[in-house]
């Protein structure tokens, strides 16, 4: 990587770096959709009508994996309620299963901190994230970013929009609240989707995470010598029981928000938008009566959610369902399992923005719920709202013999949304 | 007429009760939930935002009935 060398302070050799990088194509990072599975729902299915609780990780028919004889049998969950129960009983089941992955490559994060560090380290940033806080940012940063990104298209009538709009806006938003120039996204970006998906390559998650850390390095010496009003500024003057917090801790933080910012809302909003192209009917409502987008917005949260799934550790023997878990075991939260459990929603594969509004767990639940969601949700509606005020006739025009579909296990989106429209 | 009932020390200021139903909920300075105006939004709503509680810390009540479910 082009920065390793650069060592760590000289921010304007950086930036140079930087900018020789061009923006990508979200196709190159099509590995980091770790499995790429493209229906897993039918047999979360049948695993729900034997058991919302299962004892092993989940077969898609590759055979199963080798299990390490000595750690408790991990656990599968396809199930709303029995997902709801561990999310809600953070005693019991712990977040500290996140120490293996994240640690590694983000440091010490909230992602893993059980009660009450979980708290108080999560009150330090929550308040950027509280959706009050976040209107200021509708018109003067959203929208404007949104209709740039459109301006650069829209004489084409034809465009990609996920290497458009969906790969492009929200890390440019994040890079903002977190007061990251946002000339450099290109290279943060690449180096926030590679860090998430360590767990497809680890070598490449480990580089990213280290360019990372040199980067922000830099930013938070300038943040230290002149504060803006950004979340660096905040987090490098903060507190926490009278000290302030160490580089690290700081550096933790933010390679924990920046990919969620970045990663995340660039799927959900994939999501959101594969569900109304492939609904044209729905989608046309939505045109028609702009107050449906969140109602439209929550459904394809719970239809297609862009973190699938989420771990936890039991920490003493215990039962769920009547299966019994054993202390120590790791539990896997299939949310795409709950949100489509046949127990709770009528129909529940059929994507429907009438449907009755039931809640879900597309930003998961309990203690450790997304923190950005009010940030997901306004982004998302800015963005829709921005494509059906410039873009007519929007519809899916796939290449021949393109096939349009969201994959992925743990991270699930559609990888590329050819339309064509016409320009208002 | 809905009765909101908060337990505070469970409130964790995730703000989704203030998303599903706007007029009733807001987080004050310290992130913790505030009951507003009850009547603003429609009870559907109410049993929304009581169900959408990440941590279960919102009840909704006609006297002594309970009419959400506790949890999603």
């Amino acid at each position: 990587m082009a920065f390793e060398s650069l060592g760590g302070n000289d921010m304007a050799a950086q930036r140079e770096a930087i900018n020789g990088i061009l923006p990508f194509d979200p196709n190159e990072l099509k590995d980091t959709v770790s499995g790429n599975i493209v229906n897993p729902y039918p047999r979360y299915e049948e695993l729900r009508r034997e058991s919302p609780v299962h004892v092993g990780a989940v077969d898609f028919g590759e055979g199963a994996s080798d299990l390490n004889p000595d750690v408790p049998l991990p656990i599968t969950v396809v199930g709303f309620d029995e997902t709801v129960a561990v999310l809600r009983d953070n005693g019991l089941y712990s977040s500290c299963v996140y120490e293996i992955v994240t640690e590694a490559v983000m440091g010490r994060t909230i992602l893993q901190m059980d009660e009450p560090e979980h708290r108080e380290h999560r009150a330090l940033v929550s308040p950027t994230f509280r959706s009050k806080v976040l209107a200021r940012w509708e018109e003067e940063l959203v929208r404007g970013i949104v209709d740039d990104l459109i301006d650069s298209f829209i004489d084409k009538g034809h465009v990609d929009l996920v290497q458009a709009i969906t790969f492009n806006f929200p890390v440019q938003v994040i890079a903002r609240i977190l007061g990251l120039p946002q000339q450099d996204y290109p290279s943060f970006q690449r180096w926030a989707i590679e860090l998430n998906s360590v767990a497809a390559n680890w070598e490449r998650g480990m580089a990213a995470s280290a360019a990372l850390r040199d980067y922000f390095a830099a930013v938070l010496d300038e943040r230290r010598k002149n504060p803006a009003d950004d979340l660096i500024s905040e987090l490098v003057h903060v507190e926490l029981d009278g000290q302030r917090l160490d580089d690290e801790e700081i550096y933790s933080f933010l390679r924990l928000l920046l990919p969620a910012g970045v990663e995340t809302t660039y799927r959900a909003s994939g999501n959101l938008l594969f569900g109304l192209l492939t609904h044209p009917d729905q989608l046309n409502a939505v045109r028609e009566d702009r107050s449906l987008i969140p109602q439209a917005f929550e459904e394809s949260l719970r239809w297609e959610p862009p973190v699938a799934v989420v771990l936890r550790r039991a920490m003493e023997s215990t039962e769920l369902a009547g299966v019994p878990i054993e202390g120590g075991a790791d539990v896997a939260l299939m949310l795409g399992g709950a949100n489509r459990d046949h127990r709770k929603y009528e129909n529940p594969d059929e994507f429907n923005i009438f449907r009755k509004e039931r809640q879900h767990v597309g930003f998961g639940f309990g203690v450790h719920v997304c923190m950005g969601m009010h940030l997901a949700r306004m982004e998302t509606r800015i963005a829709l709202e921005a494509i059906l005020d410039r873009l007519d006739d929007l519809k899916l025009d796939p290449a021949p013999g393109q096939d349009i579909r969201i994959e992925g296990l743990a991270f699930r989106s559609p990888v590329s949304l050819p339309v064509s429209f016409t320009a208002r | 007429m809905a009765e909101i009932r908060i337990d505070l020390e469970k409130c964790m200021g995730s703000g989704n009760c203030s998303y599903w139903a706007p007029g009733s909920f807001d987080l004050d300075d310290d992130g913790k939930v505030l009951v507003r105006d009850p009547a603003t939004d429609e009870e559907s709503r109410l049993v929304m935002a009581a169900e959408g509680c990440p941590v279960g810390a919102i009840s909704i009540w006609h006297g002594e009935r309970r009419i959400d479910q506790g949890a999603p």
